[in-house]
């Protein structure tokens, strides 16, 4: 009877981690099954480089190179304004703050990461963008820098811990020996901790960068979702906003419909490389 | 002199950037809690939503009960699927090779953009199996989503299992099944506990997802699987980004992000409770 049952649980997790890990591959498949047809129709090289997006025109153009560019420089302009800030809090929390400050701080910094991107996209609408047009004068507040602005403050909590687990284990490390020679604390952080962590900062980077490419509420909500070149103070559209947007608009089967797969399947490669290299790099860190 | 310049300099960038990431968290809690306070009523909360365009009147009562289900369906799908993905890859796998694939294929899944898994949703389980927009596909979706996040969470509590209790019990004769149940289960409960929620949290703030595959933007409470569903996220989203009520917009912003503190909260207290215990 035991032993029927010590047989039965084993297959029972066999075939359901087998699922699991399959699930990955439909995924893909299916995804790229309904891309496909898109592609049999428009070269992949076309769809990429085009650079109209108009699917209600005739003929149509569905391209998506201005759209692929906006998604890239949203998340860019998100990294360059949170890695500073993360990457300080981060070192401030490893060395400085005592062990109940910083478990209160840690906890708001785990709160900030479980707020929904709503929430942070209807901020952005109420406060950020408001903002941009009372005191920038702009016709519109709605632009890749409130995106990259509020995509910053989302990806800051995934770039302070994956920093600060890193940090935390080097400092205490060195912190004794540096202590017995009168090392002050702000020297070994800056001269030891900061320089020995890069790999840390760099695997923070990838995946906040990873984060910010994948975001769609937030997103959409404050860039305008405008398929035109991405300037800094302009509109402009992202492969996420994109598909939640037009997914409602497009028929099941027409062209329009496929293109959106195509468009999901192409951020998809994109970020699957991202996570690749993601995993090599927190391996090399645990070593 | 230019060290101390240095120096000052250091402490003035990592104190500023500590002090700009508390305030950015505080700012969006304290927002969301003043502007939305006075439009929460018992009405509000327990009333279905109404007036043209709808969400002008009314409360937000079915989007509640949805978003609770969605988490509650997701949670259990992922929850079966990361136990046992982890069980296997902790106790079962014989291959390192095996072990680093699976891996690998998990950090992928982590990675893959919630919009995409919701193309995905859309393309099986509403086109394709039939099911069309409804409570399961989008719970069955989001489960797909926050099963990494979990799987991740108990494979990284189950390592940190004592390594002598597990040999103490195989080298008694305790088969490996047994063990599990009786020993590592208990013991990770709280640990397993934790990450449910937290990854319910997740779920339940998540709206690209479901905005493909089952939500829509009004649906009475609904009695099946199968009917469509009002979410919070979904709803906040609508009423804002039309401009439908910004009262509205608020009060529907406080509930769910006071219904995900909560979650977090007793998450965080669950784990550091249970690192107490092991001071």
């Amino acid at each position: 009877m035991r032993i029927g049952f010590d047989k039965a649980f084993i297959i029972l997790i066999k075939v359901l981690t087998l699922f699991s890990l399959l699930l990955l591959s439909f995924i893909i498949i299916f995804v790229f099954k309904e891309g496909y047809i898109f592609f049999k129709e428009v070269p992949i090289l076309k769809f990429i480089t085009g650079t109209t997006w108009n699917p209600l025109s005739d003929p149509r153009n569905l391209s998506i190179f201005n759209i692929i560019l906006a998604t890239l420089y949203v998340s860019l302009v998100a990294i360059i304004i949170a890695l500073p800030i993360g990457v300080g809090s981060a070192l401030l929390l490893s060395g400085y703050v005592k062990e109940r400050p910083r478990l209160i701080i840690r906890g708001l910094i785990d709160i900030i990461a479980g707020i929904p991107s709503v929430i942070f996209g209807f901020i952005g609408l109420m406060v950020l963008v408001k903002f941009f047009e009372k005191f920038f004068d702009f016709p519109s507040g709605e632009s890749v820098l409130a995106g990259g602005i509020l995509l910053a403050v989302m990806v800051l909590p995934y770039i302070i811990s994956t920093c600060d687990e890193t940090m935390d284990k080097l400092y205490r490390k060195h912190s004794p020996a540096a202590q017995a020679m009168g090392i002050s604390k702000i020297y070994i952080l800056r001269t030891i901790v900061l320089p020995q962590s890069l790999r840390g900062i760099v695997a923070a980077t990838v995946l906040a960068f990873g984060r910010a490419m994948g975001e769609t509420m937030a997103v959409m909500m404050v860039i305008g979702n405008a398929p035109i070149m991405p300037r800094l103070l302009g509109k402009c559209q992202t492969i996420p906003s994109l598909i939640a947007l037009e997914m409602g608009m497009a028929e099941v089967g027409s062209l329009h419909y496929h293109a959106l797969f195509a468009a999901g399947f192409v951020l998809m490669v994109i970020l699957l490389m991202i996570n690749v290299a993601l995993y090599y790099v927190k391996r090399s860190l645990n070593r | 002199m230019m060290k101390r310049i240095q120096s000052a300099l250091f402490a003035l960038w990592i104190s500023v950037s500590c002090v700009l990431t508390i305030a950015a968290g505080l700012f969006i809690i304290l927002y969301i809690f003043i502007k939305g306070f006075k439009t929460i009523t018992w009405e509000f909360l327990l009333s279905n939503p109404g007036g043209i365009p709808i969400g002008v009147e009314g409360g937000i009562f079915p989007a509640i009960i949805g978003s609770l289900l969605l988490m509650l369906i997701s949670i259990v799908f992922a929850f079966i699927l990361a136990l046992a993905t982890a069980v296997y890859i902790v106790f079962y796998c014989e291959s390192q090779r095996l072990e680093n694939t699976a891996h690998v294929i998990i950090q992928c899944m982590a990675g893959i953009p919630s919009i995409v898994l919701g193309l995905f949703g859309y393309t099986v389980m509403v086109v394709s199996l039939n099911m069309g927009r409804s409570l399961l596909s989008a719970g069955l979706t989001l489960g797909i989503m926050i099963f990494p996040f979990i799987q991740v969470r108990i494979e990284k509590a189950f390592r940190e299992f004592s390594k002598s209790v597990l040999n103490a019990s195989y080298s008694l004769g305790v088969s490996k099944v047994y063990t599990i149940f009786r020993l590592i289960l208990p013991q990770c409960r709280r640990d397993i506990v934790s990450s449910i929620t937290l990854a319910g949290g997740f779920a339940m703030g998540a709206a690209a997802p479901i905005m493909l595959t089952g939500a829509v933007i009004f649906a009475p409470a609904p009695k099946a699987l199968s009917s469509p569903v009002m979410a919070l996220p979904l709803h906040l989203y609508i009423l804002s980004n039309e401009s439908i009520s910004m009262e509205k917009s608020y009060a529907t912003a406080l509930v769910l992000i006071a219904i995900l503190i909560t979650i977090n909260i007793f998450a965080i207290t669950l784990t550091l409770w249970r690192k107490e215990v092991k001071r």
